[in-house]
């Protein structure tokens, strides 16, 4: 039998840790709740929430300051309409009550209409159903017809009744209207001066809790309690969903979730630009986030371009990136900040966040803003990177180094070899890198093995006989100081300089287009004055992929020019020990070769039967494809060798774990880090490894300072693997061709000469005045005929006759190329017409007629040469050739220009032409001053603007005066300087 | 003073000094003989049962984790979310096992002295199914939860990235109440280390009731009333399933290389492995000839090998050392016993192989996925 009274254990005991227990897990589930509800950034939103109550209070303040002298007047009047009003205050109080009565007997009224209209529906039916059924016989009961008429009859009657005092009501209504009427425009008039400040109020009475009513108030804290806050809280993650832009979970692409804003809560209003973060203002909202920039948030959310978890709602979870040294310390102190390591991207550091601009403008044409990315894109061009690392988004247009075909027509064998050893030591900025003489190379074991290989490479390069077949005879030398002012003049500085030492610059585009090619020091030390003058006469007749164009100097000038340039020396390289061959290094070198080939015992037997010069050439081949020299030079015998570098395609998505970093800890486990210790010592990762010497690292160092490596590193973050859809990329939106025209330009480096899209022209620099500087080629795409631009690039002509500098021949550029360059000309413009129909001229017409005294006024023979008629001044202000006009210009473009040339071409010494006013024509003389035509057109400016182009459009002449202007500056020389005729054309509007 | 003994930690830590001391120590810490009994009370270790013994056990290994949590490489791992119920499990096991053997102890004193166990008379162990164990598991159960509640809290889920198939982690570790079953596989291939094994583990335990059928001891601590019983258990328990758990969590590290708890964890670590086969070693190493075409004749020395150690060897032990147990349990039993006592001592056994011949499998044929 159950006993109740049985118990081991004391039950009152076992109650009170019942309770204990209970209290425990009561507790344990309210801490549930208050850590559930205790996120990160709810606490930044209230904090904002404190802000921007005191932004709106001042924005408050500021509004009623704005209007607070306006409003007095406003104010009395709706005073003076109210005090008006209650003077008539007895009437009104009877009108609202009469208003009260009618509208309770109207009630009643309607009431009694619409059941009596319920019956007569009803009756409506039995008659209609009665109708129906008359001819079947299947009616019975009596009619129903009598009834419906009589009830009809009733409804009528109660709708007059009904209809009376809705009559009365409505001018009760108007009465009482109108006795307010004045109150009510005077309040409409208060509320529209008002309106801004009460947008304001009506913003600061929803945020701030004591301006609230006690409801509101309630309400407000009730809205974001536990549980509740999922209908309509205040405080919550705010999120965009970005469909075009996909995050990566390998098995599967899903659209951006960026819940950035829940803590960034200011980004997009611009009153927080002095708010510490998380709440500032993004600092580029022209560009970004607002919905009339090109990137608004709703299209492109935030980790499009920043990387990053965006779904995180906490510091650490978003996977926020630090900077530097600094703000990791700064981080670590106030946010705990640890790496997220299971985010594989985390955010880019503030430095590197124009790497996502790639991802949909991997094109550098439209990369306005983005400098540091299209610095790094053009460094990996200039560098070569894509010889060794394929890059399939960012393919190279042709090797940055020279052919080595014909090398020994050039240098000799131990000037090759000594280069190679450590190119530095000629030339310290050459953008050769060093393969040699690296960190992992210092062993003495080391260095003999390069010096094999070098010596083997260097013979190779050459032919038998030792290279340098050429000779440094006085017959390709002339005046060396005529040749120095050649040399700055013809335009020459537009691609070379010649910096003997080091110059301290910040790398940057520009500096970029003064060094397209090589720093001209030492070439005394390096080649022959036969080879400089034949190459200076024609490039391509060396090299026949050389980017250098032809200038097409006489024979006195390239020799003038040669010995110039041969006067410089580098002794010290000069003096240089040879690099010595020593057949045992090379026998050792041979040997690790062969042996990979083959089996050590074949190997033996095979380096046994080689001669000396077999082993040079094997090894020589050997090491060109070890160490990938093709990857920039053209060179015999590799016409076919594939890249030797990891693909760069994705390495910005490369996961970290993947980058070797070594056996030591002092560099930071970030791919950015990695990227910028690669760069800056590419061999930094085998420190106190003891690899064979084939197994080293051997990418070469190209000495790249900070600012390159930092840019270099964008670009590198920049190829990866994130996808956007293919309709948001920017690239997508130009045409292929004008994008080849943008790389062409950058190839041939127009922009170290010309100013192209508001970059470049730095020869202006050395030339001093930009009148004489090459043109500014900002509105070329509108500007001239695309037909004649085409024949012009190819036959380069005089077009400016006051400049020295001269347009090179690009013969190497093909006539599809020269096409994609004026493309881009017209993309720029935004011009789609290829073709133009001749311009149609009446030489009746007033308009031509005004448009000939105008000119005639303008005097523009002044400095214009009309074929071969000279202008009338001298030479330093001599313009272009009118005759040439029709052909070369679009007159849509040249009206334009006529009307204004300082806003197309500022600083031009064109003046605008003078056209009179409707005051000045009808003056009395005008008809003397100004002829019967312009008169007539009574001061229109757009006719006389016509009429001049047309006129211009009728001058006929020789186009082509090449020799006209060589034979003048022949006989003449270019003996005037940039500064002396400054008041030549006095003040424009004096003219 | 701490870097000896974080050294000496490090030193022992090595799969093969560390087991092979375990291995050792278990048979004194839980004596199956009488002379092996005798010892542990001449060497003292019996007193790791009385209260000293529990607060020397727990100082020791609070002593390990505090040093190991402000070592700058064992606190990586140490900490670690996912490693916190190893903590937690050094601990209790430690406490449990204690208590039982304390209780266990003094039982088997009275039992000496010819009297009842503790249990018998006390009341405090007496209990009502209704209302009293209810409400105690209740009680328990609410505080369980409260743990759980405040352990969620307090600590992160460890989450990771979206699997990537082109990233693993190294090293990848299971969950950690499989990390033994993962020590396994560094040993045998894994059908046996992942499916027989597991299997043989949870049938061997259900099998445990059926073939103990000693009554002693029932329902009250005890050691020397079924001490083989606890010994064997408490090897197969603590050394091959506890331990190689804390081996895989704390010493296993990238590339599943060996690390002592102290040490750094680079990935550039190499650890030769030239592991032999069985085959190999007869045919080639001791016949110098190549390996016979023939699968089965190539295989034959494992097959035998493998046939006289789960066959051959417990006829002997029936006839011989375990003639006694075979008599008393009878020939069904006695298989079962063998059946599962062979496998478990298989693992140390291939352990051992492994470690000081290289030994890599002793039936080894890839070509049907069967290797032993």
């Amino acid at each position: 039998m159950f006993n109740n009274d049985e118990r081991y254990w004391d039950i009152q005991k076992l109650n009170k840790w019942f309770a204990i227990s209970s209290i425990l897990f009561l507790i344990s589930m309210a801490w549930t709740f208050v850590d559930d509800n205790d996120d990160e950034f709810k606490v930044y939103q209230r904090e904002f929430r404190k802000m921007e109550i005191g932004i709106t209070e001042k924005n408050l303040e500021k509004e009623l300051e704005a209007v607070s002298a306006e409003r007095i007047s406003f104010e009395k009047d709706l005073v003076k309409a109210q005090s008006e009003l209650d003077i008539q205050n007895e009437t009104l109080v009877n009108l609202d009550e009469t208003l009260k009565t009618l509208k309770g007997r109207y009630y009643n009224e309607n009431m009694i209409y619409q059941g009596q209209k319920a019956e007569v529906d009803g009756l409506k039916y039995l008659v209609e159903a009665e109708n129906a059924h008359q001819d079947d016989g299947d009616h019975h009961g009596p009619s129903n017809k009598n009834d419906y008429a009589a009830a009809l009859e009733l409804l009528h009657k109660y709708q007059l009744i009904k209809e009376t005092s809705e009559i009365e009501i409505n001018e009760t209504e108007k009465a009482i209207k109108n006795l307010k009427a004045n109150v009510k425009l005077k309040r409409d008039e208060l509320n529209i001066v008002l309106k801004d400040v009460t947008i304001v109020d009506n913003k600061l009475s929803k945020i701030d809790r004591e301006r609230m009513t006690f409801a509101n108030k309630v309400g407000d804290i009730v809205r974001d309690l536990p549980i509740i806050d999922f209908l309509d809280p205040y405080y919550k993650v705010n999120q965009v969903v970005v469909k075009d832009v996909k995050y990566d979970v390998n098995f599967a692409a899903v659209p951006k979730v960026d819940r950035c804003t829940s803590c960034h809560l200011g980004i997009e209003n611009p009153d927080f630009v002095d708010a510490p973060q998380p709440y500032t203002t993004h600092p580029n909202l022209d560009l970004y986030i607002t919905s009339a920039s090109s990137h608004p948030m709703d299209t492109f959310g935030c980790t499009s371009c920043h990387a990053g978890r965006g779904r995180g709602t906490s510091f650490i979870s978003s996977t926020h990136t630090p900077s530097n040294e600094e703000e990791k310390a700064r981080w670590e102190e106030e946010y705990d900040w640890e790496v997220m390591h299971h985010w594989l991207q985390p955010m880019l550091p503030t430095q590197y966040t124009e790497a996502s601009c790639f991802k949909c403008h991997n094109n550098n044409l439209d990369l306005k803003g983005a400098d540091k990315l299209n610095l790094g894109l053009s460094l990996v061009d200039k560098s070569g990177c894509n010889g060794c690392h394929l890059v399939q988004d960012y393919p190279q247009l042709s090797k940055v180094g020279p052919n080595l075909k014909n090398l020994d027509e050039k240098v000799s064998r131990e000037w090759i070899a000594k280069w190679i050893q450590d190119p530095k030591k000629f030339r310290h900025n050459t953008k050769m890198p060093s393969t040699f003489g690296q960190d992992n190379q210092s062993s003495p074991e080391m260095h003999a093995w390069n010096d094999a290989e070098i010596y083997a490479m260097s013979s190779y390069l050459v032919s038998e006989n030792g290279g340098k077949k050429s000779t440094s005879d006085y017959r390709f030398m002339g005046d060396a100081e005529n040749g120095q002012h050649l040399f700055e003049s013809i335009g020459c500085l537009g691609c070379h300089v010649i910096e003997p030492e080091p110059v301290e610059t910040e790398t940057s585009l520009k500096d970029l287009t003064k060094r397209q090619g090589p720093n001209l020091i030492g070439i005394g030390s390096k080649t022959s004055a036969e080879w400089v003058y034949n190459w200076i006469k024609d490039p391509l007749a060396y090299n026949p992929e050389s980017r250098m164009p032809n200038l097409r100097v006489n024979d006195k000038d390239a020799k003038d020019i040669t010995a110039y340039i041969m006067s410089f020396r580098n002794e010290d390289f000069d003096n240089l020990p040879d690099v010595s061959l020593n057949e045992n290094s090379l026998d050792k070198v041979a040997f690790t070769h062969l042996s990979k080939q083959m089996p050590e015992s074949y190997a033996t037997k095979k380096l046994a039967g080689m001669n000396l010069n077999q082993k040079l050439d094997y090894v020589a081949k050997k090491s060109i494809t070890h160490y990938g020299c093709f990857g920039c030079h053209t060179i015999d015998g590799f016409e076919k060798a594939k890249p030797i570098g990891t693909e760069l395609t994705e390495q910005g998505s490369k996961p970290t774990i993947k980058l070797d970093f070594g056996l030591h800890h002092d560099i930071d486990h970030t791919n950015f880090a990695w990227f910028e210790a690669k760069l800056s010592n590419p061999r930094i990762f085998d420190r106190d490894k003891v690899s064979p010497a084939l197994d080293k690292l051997k990418m070469p160092n190209f000495d790249f300072n900070k600012t390159e490596i930092e840019a270099i590193t964008t670009a590198i973050l920049g190829f990866n693997a994130n996808k956007v859809d293919e309709g948001i990329k920017a690239h997508n939106r130009v045409d292929e061709m004008a994008q080849n025209g943008a790389r062409l330009i950058k190839q041939f480096n127009c922009q170290g000469c010309h100013l192209i899209d508001d970059f470049g022209g730095q020869l202006v620099d050395y030339i001093g005045a930009a009148e004489y500087a090459p043109p500014n080629l900002n509105t070329e795409g509108a500007k001239v005929n695309p037909d004649w631009l085409l024949s012009f690039f190819n036959n380069p002509s005089i077009i400016r006759p006051n400049l020295e500098v001269r347009m090179p021949s690009f013969h190497q550029i093909t006539d599809e190329q020269w096409n994609a360059i004026i493309k881009y000309f017209q993309h720029l413009d935004n011009e789609k017409i290829s073709y133009r129909d001749e311009l149609a001229i009446n030489k009746n017409s007033i308009e031509f007629k005004g448009g000939e005294m105008l000119h005639e006024l303008g005097a523009c023979d002044n400095c214009h040469f009309y074929g071969t008629t000279f202008p009338k001044q001298d030479a330093s202000t001599w313009a272009p050739n009118m005759a040439l006009t029709k052909d070369r210009l679009n007159p849509d473009w040249v009206k334009e220009w006529l009307r204004d040339p300082q806003n197309i071409m500022p600083g031009t010494k064109m003046p605008a032409p003078f056209l009179p006013t409707e005051d000045l024509l009808t003056i009395d003389g005008a008809k003397n001053d100004w002829g019967e035509e312009l008169v007539k057109m009574n001061g229109d400016a757009e006719a006389m603007l016509d009429g001049l182009r047309d006129y211009v459009w009728s001058i006929k002449g020789k186009t082509n005066i090449d020799k006209t202007i060589q034979d003048y500056f022949d006989e003449n020389g270019y003996d005037f300087s940039g500064d002396e005729d400054e008041d030549e054309w006095g003040d424009d509007d004096d003219w | 003073m701490i870097e000896t003994f974080k050294s000496v930690i490090d030193t022992l830590s090595a799969p093969t000094v560390s087991f092979t001391l375990l291995t050792l120590l278990t048979p004194l810490i839980f004596p199956p003989t009488d002379w092996l009994d005798k010892l542990n009370r001449k060497l003292g270790i019996w007193r790791i049962w009385t209260k000293p013994g529990l607060w020397a056990g727990m100082g020791f290994i609070t002593f390990f984790f505090t040093v190991g949590y402000f070592d700058p490489n064992f606190n990586i791992t140490l900490t670690k979310p996912d490693n916190f119920p190893i903590v937690l499990m050094v601990y209790s096991m430690f406490f449990f096992i204690w208590l039982g053997m304390k209780k266990a102890y003094i039982n088997d004193g009275r039992l000496a002295e010819g009297e009842k166990p503790e249990e018998y008379n006390d009341p405090d162990d007496k209990v009502l199914v209704w209302p009293d164990l209810v409400y105690i598991e209740f009680i328990a159960l609410i505080l369980f939860m409260v743990f759980l509640i405040v352990w969620s809290i307090l600590v992160a889920a460890p989450l990771e990235e979206p699997a990537n198939p082109a990233s693993t982690p190294n090293p990848s570790k299971a969950p950690w109440y499989f990390l033994g079953l993962q020590e396994m596989l560094v040993y045998f291939d894994p059908w046996l280390a992942g499916i027989v094994f597991p299997m043989f583990i949870i049938f061997g335990m259900m099998a445990i009731p059926y073939m103990d059928t000693n009554p002693k001891g029932d329902g009250y601590y005890s050691f020397k009333e079924r001490r083989i019983g606890i010994f064997i258990f408490m090897y197969g328990w603590l050394i091959l399933w506890l331990f190689l758990i804390v081996i895989g969590t704390f010493f296993r590290g990238p590339n599943w290389n060996f690390f002592g708890p102290f040490e750094y964890w680079d990935p550039h670590k190499v650890v030769p492995l030239n592991n032999v086969n069985l085959s190999e070693y007869f045919w080639v190493k001791m016949l110098s000839t190549g390996l016979p075409a023939n699968i089965m004749l190539r295989e034959f020395m494992g097959f035998l090998a493998v046939f006289a150690y789960m066959f051959v060897f417990p006829i002997l032990l029936a006839k011989t050392w375990l003639k006694d147990l075979f008599e008393k349990i009878g020939p069904i039993r006695y298989t079962t016993l063998m059946l599962f006592g062979l496998s478990m001592f298989s693992l140390p056994i291939k352990m051992y192989l492994r470690w000081f011949f290289n030994l890599k499998y002793i039936i080894a044929i890839p070509e049907w996925f069967f290797n032993i």
